[in-house]
């Protein structure tokens, strides 16, 4: 695991943040985990491979979702909230991802991600492969998020 | 008014992008995955697609190619997170006629779409 492919994260995460829920995200702290087992409520996992490859955990609790959600639905909230709650944290790791993935793909890179699986609990219990993690968590008005990058390079 | 079919796994983008289009063209059908993007092009015949690449199922841009291959007149926009410049290069190659990277401004793709039929 190298150091700098936290980087494109913290830029990916803040960029998205602004634009697609007009919040100000700030950096709170870097942790070095053995696995990229998540804190909070709701977790949102998403494959990486190609160039680089690995795996990317978002986790957020509750209040951030909902707020997240309200963010990116045009108009008034429909009735069936849980479902567009599970598709808004969804799409912002897969947008987080995707802008991250940019960076690090560079000039020459290739990089694929898979479609988000989302994990909705505390108390669940996920068993992760041991992977060398990187954990940044991030502060805002309307909560705290932490996103859990265990990546290594891939082949081209 | 031209018709536009919307292609996005997440039920939040695809309600963000018919919100947008509706201001201007028809949205014909939203489809989830890129094996019913195939599905309702073929029953609908829309006049353009918006499609994201990561999807399950059939992901967009093996929906790109299939749609190209079978007719070669589709006029595709992709709308991905994944804009990785060899992301853009292939989907440019295998056929889009545009590739709006998320997250994106309204405009970005109001004017995309107008270019279609310029």
């Amino acid at each position: 695991m190298r150091v700098e492919f936290a980087n494109p994260f913290v830029t990916a995460a803040v960029q998205t943040f602004q634009k697609e829920i007009g919040v100000r995200l700030s950096r709170k702290d870097l942790k070095l985990k053995d696995s990229p087992v998540p804190s909070q409520a709701i977790s949102i996992i998403i494959g990486v491979t190609g160039a680089v490859r690995g795996q990317v955990v978002l986790s957020l609790d509750e209040n951030v979702a909902m707020a997240v959600t309200k963010a990116m639905i045009p108009g008034k909230l429909p009735v069936e909230l849980k479902k567009l709650v599970n598709s808004a944290v969804s799409e912002l790791a897969n947008i987080i991802t995707g802008q991250a993935s940019i960076l690090l793909a560079g000039d020459h890179g290739k990089i694929d991600i898979t479609p988000p699986a989302i994990v909705m609990g505390g108390e669940l219990k996920m068993d992760f492969l041991n992977l060398q993690t990187i954990c940044l968590s991030f502060l805002s008005e309307i909560g705290s998020l932490e996103l859990n990058i265990a990546l290594t390079e891939g082949t081209l | 008014m031209k018709r536009g079919l919307i292609v996005d796994d997440a039920t939040v983008m695809r309600m963000r992008l018919r919100d947008i289009l509706q201001a201007k063209f028809e949205v014909v059908g939203e489809a989830e995955n890129g094996a019913r993007a195939v599905e309702l092009y073929e029953q609908l015949k829309p006049d353009f697609v918006t499609m994201d690449i990561t999807m399950a199922e059939m992901n967009g841009m093996d929906a790109l190619k299939s749609l190209v291959t079978r007719y070669p007149e589709a006029k595709v926009v992709m709308v991905s997170a994944m804009g990785q410049k060899a992301m853009v290069f292939e989907a440019l190659s295998q056929g889009a006629k545009d590739f709006i990277i998320k997250p994106f401004d309204p405009d970005r793709v109001i004017v995309a779409i107008d270019r279609l039929f310029e």
